[in-house]
């Protein structure tokens, strides 16, 4: 009997013998794997590994500093059409070469969409571009409907990676013919042209990378990578302490000094490029006045939850842009703040006559969201609002009873386009669930702010818009929720200033393993 | 003993029925996987597209017409998530939960019937309440505290155990015991209770006035009739633990079995997984209840010739 134990203990020992492996234990594993219809927070951990774009970025940078990826050079030959020429030798996992056809394939898979799951992601940030063509075997070009500012941008989106044509058209179906079952196959056994191949996938459970020796860059540094769900939390810092796992992901703050004391591990960590938000509902016929929700905003002391909910590591923004967004990131501008008399007086002014405020938030969905909303009524209470805490696992944003709640506000690429933009767009999310409104003078200033090819216009067209927000409130962005991992002291990585929030870059120069 | 099997077989066919069409309207009384899952980021038009496509625009009466048909050709549809077969979804998380229970209802018997039969012997003295209070305290204390407790002895300070997946003979002790403890402690009670009324009968006075040993006094004629009762209660508590006991510990130790599969699932709307997962579930419970049941028979001839 000891002997089985002993054997199967080693049996069990998380590949400690090999210093080329590593385990990983994410709080979530993706229910399928597709960088084209996925914008989520758990997926967008796992694409850069396995996929390439045409043009990439530095991600050791802040500032954009685009990079040639699938592509060795791109030009703008009309103001809305780019010529690429692209990479040659590239592999796909599967051992098929990567053609003009694969690429013209993956780009009009998004920006022709028929599968909606795709019409869904590519409306709102890919609607300018209308297709792309083969001119030769090396060379492709991408059609804009209008001048595009973020041509690079928008490139280089997960979204728009490079997936192999005929081996997702043969998946199902008609081998010639791209079907909607094609796409659902390809989510579920995914082929690209990255470092690491997906060696296998079992959804919601496990994710194994294997290094892709074909690779067209740099070699990748680890050989195999083992993703496993661990859903709890106090498992995934038990696992990490056993050395089951080499990183573990989403330690919330509470948990940093249960790792941190362990001379064998470490955290990392940084504000996420999201901001979590409260929405207003302008118009719930009780808070068509806007006066009111300006009082319900300005009461926030947002600076006292960052102390006391995140350890004074989020970040609490004047306006809502980020520094990821370069020059379009304005930190004189304030149009978000906290002036609690200000806010008295505003409700005296509007006649407010004490009438109840519901307040909704899912449980758990957003770390420490149940007791930011907690905290926010008592904030409410000291100007005279009578707030209450609705507690719904259900999305409210689109029910016209809704007066305010919780919502995030992801950066998916950046540009203030690829945050506000995406969820405040005339038409957009939040326009079209009921809860906000646009007229012809902000839909010109939003226009200006996306499309103007000036960056100092976009600026002062962005600063625009921010004012209208600020006039007549739908949204409070909270602060950027402070995100870590906890991993051994042998391993070397750390997020990265130029990746969209939760990536797991594990490329050659984002991570090592010292010697043990 | 055939009309008895019938009727238990009908028994069970139309509770599974029942339990499937009430999941059914509940499910979709509740919410939809747009709203619930996708909810970040869409427009009104993106959402109608997305209802569209997961047929979830047809009236509630159609799609549980269309629910029906399929599921009496064996067709129970595609995830939402991550459209694959459902069949195929669950298939793949019953082992794993099923070897789970297995292990912990043989552990359990192993524990709480000597455990059960020592406490009715020596009820007087301390060995029968030491063994009473370990059982209430097994009752008292829910499977993630012990779950937790363990993971902090064995794991974070002993690094004994390995507290993710069922990968080897050693993952199952902790999860084992987790799920065990309430059995053990609802077993070793029914045990000592049962025991405690058949030893009192007189066919044991006359069992010892023939001069029969002790030992076999006690677990031929005592446990031997005792046995009637304890085999309901493990039928019973296992179709509990099958049901819902299951869900806790797979997610504290990532056990890749059904019981976090259905949470999952609940939470997300992804209806066909749910539907399917608790058809599966429900076939098992009554599967096990229907075995209980002729177990019963077996062992008490009075039941079967009555009840035929």
């Amino acid at each position: 009997m000891f002997r089985l134990m002993l054997t199967t203990a080693i049996a069990a020992l998380p590949y400690a013998a090999s210093a080329q492996e590593i385990t990983v234990g994410a709080a979530n594993m993706a229910p399928y794997l597709d960088p084209g219809r996925d914008h989520s927070n758990v997926g967008s951990q796992f694409y850069y590994n396995s996929f390439d774009t045409l043009i990439d970025r530095d991600h050791t940078k802040l500032e954009p500093e685009w990079v040639p990826a699938l592509a060795t050079s791109w030009e703008l030959i009309e103001p809305t059409v780019m010529e690429l020429k692209l990479r040659e030798g590239v592999k796909f996992h599967n051992g098929d070469d990567m053609t003009a056809d694969d690429v013209i394939f993956s780009l009009n898979r998004m920006m022709q969409a028929t599968f909606p799951p795709y019409v869904v992601r590519a409306k709102d940030r890919l609607g300018n571009f209308t297709h792309a063509e083969k001119i030769d075997d090396h060379t492709i070009r991408i059609h804009a409907e209008r001048e595009e500012p973020l041509w690079e941008t928008l490139i280089s989106l997960q979204q728009v990676m490079i997936i192999p044509e005929a081996y997702t058209k043969a998946l199902s179906g008609d081998p010639e013919v791209a079907e909607d079952s094609d796409y659902e196959a390809f989510a579920l056994a995914p082929v690209g042209t990255g470092p690491y191949a997906i060696e296998s996938f079992q959804p919601g459970e496990k994710l194994v990378w294997a290094r892709f020796d074909d690779f067209w860059g740099d070699r990748a540094p680890l050989a195999r990578v083992n993703v496993v769900q661990i859903a709890e939390t106090a498992s995934r810092v038990t696992a990490l302490k056993t050395g089951e796992a080499d990183i573990i992901t989403n330690l919330a703050p509470d948990q940093l000094s249960l790792v941190d004391s362990d001379p064998n591990l470490k955290t990392e960590g940084s504000a996420t490029a999201l901001f979590h938000v409260m929405i207003m509902n302008q118009n719930h016929p009780k808070l068509q006045d806007p006066r009111i929700r300006k009082a319900m905003s300005l009461a926030i002391d947002r600076d006292a939850l960052n102390e006391a909910l995140w350890l004074g590591k989020a970040v609490v923004p004047s306006s809502h842009t980020m520094v990821e967004m370069g020059a379009l990131h304005q930190p004189d501008l304030v149009t978000f703040e906290y002036d609690p008399e200000r806010a008295k007086a505003l409700l005296e002014e509007a006649g407010y006559d004490g009438f109840e405020i519901t307040y909704d938030t899912a449980a758990t969905y957003y770390t420490n969201g149940l007791l930011a909303a907690q905290a926010i009524m008592e904030m409410w209470a000291a100007v005279g609002i009578n707030g209450k805490v609705q507690v719904r696992d259900k999305w409210s944003g689109n029910d016209p009873e809704m007066m305010a709640r919780n919502w995030s506000n992801p950066m998916y690429f950046a540009d203030p386009f690829g945050s506000f933009g995406v969820m405040w767009a005339p038409n957009g999310p939040s326009q079209s669930e009921g809860r906000f409104n646009t007229d012809a003078d902000y839909a010109e200033k939003w226009e200006r702010f996306r499309f103007s090819t000036d960056v100092a216009a976009r600026k002062e067209a962005y600063r625009e818009v921010m004012e209208r927000v600020k006039d007549d409130p739908a949204v409070l962005p909270l602060y950027r929720p402070f995100e870590s991992w906890g991993m051994k002291q042998s391993v070397n990585w750390a997020p990265m200033p130029g990746h969209i929030p939760y990536v797991l870059d594990f490329r050659a120069g984002s991570i090592s393993l010292a010697d043990s | 003993m055939i009309p008895y099997l019938l009727r238990i077989l009908v028994k069970a066919v139309v509770t599974i029925f029942a339990i499937v069409s009430v999941t059914f309207i509940a499910t979709r009384m509740s919410g939809n996987p747009i709203d619930t899952f996708l909810g970040d980021g869409l427009t009104a038009e993106g959402r109608e597209e997305l209802i569209r496509y997961f047929q979830l625009d047809r009236s509630l009466g159609e799609q549980y017409l269309a629910f029906l048909r399929g599921a009496l050709s064996g067709e129970f549809g595609l995830s939402f998530v991550d459209r694959r077969p459902v069949t195929e979804v669950v298939a793949e998380r019953l082992w794993p939960s099923a070897q789970l229970l297995l292990a912990s209802v043989v552990f359990t018997i192993l524990v709480s019937i000597p455990l059960g039969v020592l406490a009715a012997i020596y009820r007087k003295s301390w060995v029968g309440s030491a063994v009473m209070v370990i059982a209430f305290a097994g009752y008292a204390v829910p499977s993630f505290i012990l779950a937790i407790v363990m993971i902090l002895t064995f794991s974070y300070w002993l690094n004994w155990l390995p507290v993710v997946g069922n990968g080897t003979a050693l993952h199952f002790i902790m999860p084992t015991i987790a799920m065990s403890g309430v059995l053990i402690a609802a077993l070793t009670r029914f045990t000592r209770n049962a025991m405690l009324d058949v030893l009192g009968q007189d066919f044991i006075r006359t069992a010892r006035a023939k001069g029969l040993g002790e030992a076999r006094v006690v677990l031929r004629h005592g446990l031997g009739n005792a046995g009637v009762t304890v085999i309901s209660v493990i039928g019973l508590q296992i179709a509990g633990l099958a049901a819902a006991g299951s869900v806790v510990v797979e997610s504290i130790f990532s056990w890749p079995g059904i019981g976090q599969l259905l949470v999952n699932s609940a939470i997300g709307r992804d209806y066909p997984v749910l539907q399917f997962g608790v058809i599966a579930v429900a076939v098992a419970v009554v599967a096990i209840n229907a075995v209980t049941d002729i177990a019963y028979a077996l062992a008490d001839p009075r039941i079967r010739l009555a009840r035929s």
